[in-house]
């Protein structure tokens, strides 16, 4: 599990994060959704230790984040972070020399399930595809949660589809993720989970089934209340 | 396996009614092998965790069976079979009464228009 507890953040004057709190287990899809700039990507930065906080702290599987947690999770950005020329076989190679975790088996695997091809070039790759080979540079660690930052965003319709899949394949596994997104109607039935970020506060955490079950109301119903405010 | 899912109702809560249609119907045959948890939230896509909790909701009303570590299996049992095709005509006719009720039309002139509309529309 990964227990994020009342961290906080500045940047120079301005608090992006004002104790922010919640959870997310393993073998559940959390979804972290919080309109544009209200520090999504920061508290993915922060559960990595990319960017120091100022108060709070963050367990994984009850023990504070450390030099030893990249074993366990994985960081996937919104772009790709591989050089245009490199093709997605070299790209692969890259992380196999540099990540202990890689598992090249399940690379083919997303290759293949992704309809890609080893020799193509990043540059010659549509933002779908790119989309998808950054996904799959991630997926393809043995690691037990993997954080990712839009998954979704800028991409054509099929492979937003094409990336969902994934989710419900055995290629996530019984692993933990953690997604943030502005747009979750593609998705509402795939995820556990749903933290809603504004202002730099958690103001609502909940099970996506349980409140469908208890209240009868869909998860963009509970955004369109809570963000109305 | 085709199902569309509305956003308002539990996704478990839709499968499990998905699997009753198919038992009630004869899609499914008593005793046929169903899908795993992983297969069927793929063939879905829904989240396996609510696959898993469908099967549970399904093995504890008695609408499939696990036998050690075999897939599981639709019921063989016609009692509750026959239960579940009257549960759905009974919902069936529940909401069509609904919909029906406030347009306050005769009851002769709806079972005179339903008996038409059902033999034509076979």
């Amino acid at each position: 599990m990964i227990e994020v507890k009342e961290i906080t953040k500045r940047f120079g004057l301005k608090k992006v994060l004002k104790g922010v709190s919640f959870t997310a287990n393993k073998g559940e899809i959390t979804c972290l959704i919080g309109i544009n700039g209200v520090g999504k990507t920061t508290v993915l930065n922060a559960i990595m230790n990319l960017t120091p906080i100022q108060s709070g702290e963050i367990l994984i599987d009850g023990e504070k984040i450390s030099k030893n947690s990249y074993e366990k999770i994985t960081f996937i950005p919104d772009a790709i972070t591989m050089l245009p020329q490199m093709t997605i076989g070299e790209s692969m190679q890259f992380m196999k020399d540099f990540y202990k975790s890689w598992n090249q088996a399940r690379a083919k695997e997303l290759l293949d399930f992704f309809k890609l091809k080893e020799e193509e070039k990043i540059s010659s790759l549509s933002k779908g595809n790119t989309a998808k080979v950054n996904l799959l540079l991630g997926l393809a660690l043995d690691v037990d949660y993997l954080l990712m930052d839009e998954p979704f965003s800028g991409i054509d319709i099929f492979s937003r589809e094409q990336i969902a899949d994934v989710f419900t394949s055995h290629l996530v596994e019984d692993r933990g993720v953690i997604i943030t997104t502005h747009e979750i109607n593609d998705i509402e039935h795939l995820i556990d989970k749903v933290v809603l970020l504004d202002e730099g506060i958690v103001i609502k955490e909940f099970n996506a089934e349980e409140v469908r079950e208890t209240e009868g109301r869909s998860v963009v119903d509970v955004m369109r209340e809570v963000y109305k405010r | 396996m085709n199902v569309i899912f509305n956003k308002r109702d539990p996704v478990y809560v839709q499968v499990v009614r998905h699997f009753k249609e198919q038992i009630a119907t004869g899609g499914f045959e008593p005793g046929q092998e169903i899908p795993s948890r992983r297969e069927l939230a793929s063939r879905l896509k829904i989240n396996p965790n609510t696959a898993q909790r469908a099967y549970k909701e399904m093995e504890e009303e008695g609408l499939i069976f696990t036998e050690g570590n075999n897939p599981s299996k639709v019921t063989r049992d016609e009692q509750k079979i026959q239960a579940v095709r009257g549960e759905l005509i009974s919902e069936a006719i529940d909401s069509f009464v609904e919909s029906i009720r406030p347009i306050r039309v005769p009851l002769e002139e709806v079972i005179g228009l339903l008996k038409e509309k059902y033999e034509k529309e076979r």
